[in-house]
């Protein structure tokens, strides 16, 4: 906890926390919703296609996954110095965990879909597939609403509180 | 948005609407399947215009009511009868794209009468609100009593009043609507990237084809964030009206819907088959749309931040 202490006062990021400017705090932020915006809904597309609704190729779709991993880590990178510049606060807020948790699940089902794409063998999507790909379009909703209502709910903190 | 925008703008959604009746009624008469296309097209259009006219009449209500022109109760009315009207024309506007999106994928557009008759009836709201809003400023309006018709009940519940007490009374409403704006976000922007992402040639062994059987779910998420945006606005209204940087998020809106219905309905895109590069106007169009998006995302994200 003193190494994020210490880090949440260094002078990168006060200047993100406080400094005003365009670049700092909101950039870091649009980035973060930007990244979130093409993971969650990349692999939303691909999420659809296991679910049978669409007939692109399975194996084609394959092309979406480094679009998807570039993505998200410009999503961990900026959501790491958000975490950062406010650390004591969001580590106290146990909707957070909620947070990093969904995420941390969804990904792993993102790479687990990312397998059922390579080994398809031109079969109809399984009942097994369909669930997959449902869990993570809910993983992403319940990470999604975890990440807002950090703003709403838990100890107040710095710059992201409810805008 | 300016009060003066509103009354540049305000005639668009009731003259796109009336056109486009003319033309789905010239196509049958001719039996004119490119009539019709147009037509429907212009219904989405019209609904598309329908936000910034909308938007622009918060402004204005914000700006000006209650000073010693317009009179508080007679734009109320006028909102009032407005929020209908705005949410028969989104239905009306969707009613259109269906039956664009399900021509191309059935290979016939369809001569069903369902977005005719929704156009009819979206029409005569629109009458209704642009006599309560002639009443604001023309006195022989309101001198004929033609503005102070009695609310029917429908108005009562959908009245502006009503939503924005819904709004801020209720404490989960706000993080509610937020959260849905934010997976009505990622839904869309996950189907139109990938969309556009095979005409610019990623996923080039995908035909154009399936990725448009996906444009539901976009429609479907754009409908949720119109949905979502329209309680923050009716709830905030202070919070939007003065911030240039919404005007810009509703500009990126305008090129980014008019680029979605392009993907629907043109045959550039829907042509791209598998293997095959798209023609260079699809690709112009593509990058327009991404970038439109990505505005639309920027420019909501630095609305508490960015001071035009």
């Amino acid at each position: 906890m003193g190494l994020l202490a210490g880090l949440e006062q260094s002078a990168f990021l006060v200047w993100i926390r406080e400094g005003g400017s365009l670049f700092g705090y909101p950039s870091i932020l649009f980035t973060h919703t930007l990244g979130l915006g093409a993971v969650a809904g990349l692999s939303t597309v691909v999420a659809l296609r296991m679910l049978g609704l669409t007939d692109a190729a399975p194996r084609a779709l394959l092309r979406l996954f480094p679009a998807i991993w570039i993505a998200f880590a410009a999503t961990a990178l900026s959501g790491a110095i958000l975490l950062l510049a406010d650390a004591s606060a969001k580590l106290a807020n146990p909707v957070f965990t909620v947070k990093l948790t969904s995420i941390a699940l969804a990904i792993a089902g993102v790479r687990r879909m990312r397998g059922r794409l390579m080994a398809d063998t031109g079969v109809p999507a399984a009942g097994r597939d369909r669930l997959l790909a449902l869990a993570v379009v809910l993983l992403w909703i319940a990470a999604t609403t975890a990440g807002r209502l950090m703003a709403y709910l838990g100890p107040a903190g710095g710059p992201g509180r409810a805008s | 948005m300016t009060p003066h925008l509103h009354l540049v703008l305000n005639h668009a959604p009731a003259l796109g609407l009336a056109a486009a009746l003319c033309l789905m009624a010239l196509s049958w008469s001719r039996r004119s399947e490119a009539l019709r296309r147009a037509g429907l097209e212009l219904c989405c259009v019209a609904a598309l215009v329908t936000l910034p006219v909308y938007l622009s009449g918060v402004g204005a209500d914000v700006r000006l009511s209650g000073g010693p022109e317009v009179s508080r109760a007679l734009a109320a009315r006028h909102h009032d009868a407005a929020l209908p009207a705005l949410v028969a024309m989104m239905l009306t506007g969707g009613c259109a794209w269906l039956a664009l999106w399900r021509s191309k994928q059935a290979g016939r557009l369809s001569h069903g009468p369902i977005t005719a008759l929704a156009a009819a009836g979206t029409l005569v709201l629109l009458a209704r609100t642009a006599t309560r809003g002639g009443a604001i400023r023309h006195p022989e309006i309101a001198a004929a009593g033609l503005g102070a018709d009695a609310d029917p009940a429908v108005a009562a519940w959908l009245s502006a009043g009503a939503l924005a007490d819904a709004v801020t009374m209720n404490a989960w409403v706000w993080p509610a609507a937020e959260t849905l704006h934010f997976v009505g976000l990622w839904v869309l922007f996950g189907v139109v990237l990938a969309a556009n992402g095979r005409l610019l040639g990623v996923l080039t062994a995908v035909p154009f084809g399936a990725l448009h059987r996906l444009l539901p779910w976009a429609a479907l998420a754009f409908g949720l964030n119109v949905a979502t945006g329209m309680l923050f606005v009716i709830g905030a209204p202070a919070q939007y009206v003065g911030n240039a940087s919404f005007a810009w998020k509703i500009a990126a809106l305008m090129v980014a819907g008019a680029q979605l219905l392009y993907l629907t309905s043109f045959d550039g895109p829907w042509a791209t088959a598998a293997h095959r590069p798209a023609p260079p106007g699809a690709r112009v169009a593509a990058a327009a749309g991404i970038a439109a998006w990505v505005g639309v995302m920027y420019f909501g994200r630095m609305l508490p931040f960015l001071e035009l």
